[in-house]
């Protein structure tokens, strides 16, 4: 361990653990690298792309805008916590029901940030949906399929088909 | 890419930070929402000898109405002005703009204070915070003092902080009656092309007063259009009195030229935007 690698310790996706990382580190590469959770997607590494999006404390944001050390203590959720076993979960169901993913990089920041947006409590209409949405980038869909499996999650727009 | 190597501190009061910053003599830098500094640093623009961490300092966190002003701490996250209902009754102009910042997950992390730092000339809280002529409270070694936004900005992602000085609190005074606001973006919370935020009181004289209307994306800061504002007082924003005033602002701007415009098509803008602006302001007193 060189002098400037820190120990972190923290809560991922219910269970209590810690691990070394350098100061530079940022989280999306602890959670991938040191923890082994390669759910969370690595894409731009400057704020855009939104693939690296996980849960901190409740809130949707982008690891890769995080460091490693600002995990301390904090409550972390990326996308292993949204399966149990074999089954998906409503939202994942919703993905698939909806064919909102072609490729799958992006997927789990839209799991994500819809995770987030369900867990704020507040409606938001197809519209709404789309803005918010933009903060994860798809280079395969043309985003029809997202919108509407993540309304269909969030329970509050008319089921289509 | 990966951020260069830099020392981590995690400060846990101002005067903590303050230390840090000194020992570092400007080669520190401080490490707010980081959705600005953490690009930067990924991106190796920025290679600072140490980051200190400000996200503990909870007293930095807080929305407060103090009689008829309102104090926003500088970790105040744009998630907070989008969903408060303080803000929203008290600041509607910031709370309306801050839906244009970044996307859902940048709001959740932002704060107010370190987009005032980071001095983007086409960001959205400087120029709210210039059109409502809000005040900044910094402190440093020597102590505590207050910068009117009017002279907080030396130039493009410049400001009048000094390397060991820590801004704590925006001060804004009574919200005028009416506001609006109109940003054009190339895509969807892309970083402005430019932007026209007004705002202004209107009397029973069918009149308007204290107009102020300011520009974002067009200079090297964002800047107010003191010659319209001056034309406009006491009239009653006619289509006429708009035209006039959109031509007079030309004189306040000085606009780059870049990928996401050129200075002809933002001169070309800035008339028009501030004719959206002003209609929507007159539209409001009609309410």
């Amino acid at each position: 361990m060189s002098s400037n690698e820190h120990s972190i310790s923290l809560r991922v996706n219910g269970r209590e653990v810690s691990a070394e990382a350098p100061a530079r580190m940022h989280a999306a590469d602890f959670l991938r690298h040191r923890l082994g959770l390669t759910g969370t997607h690595v894409g731009c590494e400057q704020g855009v792309c939104g693939m690296c999006t996980i849960l901190l404390d409740g809130e949707a944001v982008k690891s890769c805008l995080l460091l490693a050390m600002q995990l301390e203590g904090a409550d972390v959720r990326t996308v292993e916590s949204l399966a149990e076993d074999d089954r998906l979960s409503d939202l994942q169901a919703a993905f698939k029901k909806r064919h909102a993913l072609q490729c799958g990089f992006c997927t789990p920041g839209f799991l994500m940030l819809a995770t987030g947006l369900k867990s704020s409590g507040r409606k938001f209409s197809r519209d709404e949906i789309r803005g918010e949405l933009s903060g994860v980038l798809c280079r395969c869909t043309g985003y029809d399929g997202i919108v509407r499996a993540v309304e269909d999650y969030l329970g509050d727009g008319e089921a289509v088909g | 890419m990966k951020a260069a190597d830099f020392i981590y501190h995690r400060a846990t009061g101002v005067a903590e930070a303050l230390r840090y910053m000194e020992d570092y003599d400007g080669e520190a830098r401080l490490l707010a929402g980081g959705q600005s500094l953490m690009p930067m640093l990924n991106m190796r623009l920025w290679r600072p000898a140490a980051l200190i961490d400000i996200n503990a300092l909870s007293e930095l966190a807080e929305v407060t109405a103090q009689g008829e002003e309102t104090h926003l701490g500088a970790l105040v996250r744009h998630a907070t002005l989008e969903t408060s209902p303080l803000i929203a009754a008290r600041l509607p102009l910031l709370a309306t703009m801050v839906r244009f910042i970044g996307d859902h997950q940048i709001r959740r992390r932002g704060t107010i204070g370190g987009s005032l730092v980071q001095g983007d000339p086409a960001s959205e809280m400087p120029l709210g915070c210039l059109v409502l002529g809000a005040e900044i409270n910094a402190v440093g070694p020597a102590g505590a003092r207050m910068i009117a936004i009017e002279d907080f900005y030396d130039g493009a992602y410049a400001t009048a902080l000094e390397a060991d000085e820590l801004l704590t609190e925006i001060r804004f005074a009574v919200h005028p009656p009416h506001f609006a606001f109109h940003e054009l973006c190339r895509r969807h919370n892309d970083f402005a092309v430019l932007s026209v935020a007004a705002t202004g009181h209107f009397s029973a004289d069918g009149g308007w007063h204290g107009l102020r209307i300011g520009l974002g994306g067009v200079n090297d800061r964002p800047v107010l259009a003191e010659a319209s504002m001056a034309l406009l007082e006491g009239s009653s924003l006619s289509d006429a009195d708009i035209a006039a005033a959109g031509e007079a602002a030309l004189g306040a701007i000085d606009p780059p030229s870049d990928i996401r415009g050129s200075a002809e098509y933002r001169a070309h803008l800035v008339p028009r935007y501030i004719a959206k602006a002003l209609r929507d302001l007159r539209l409001s007193a009609q309410g």
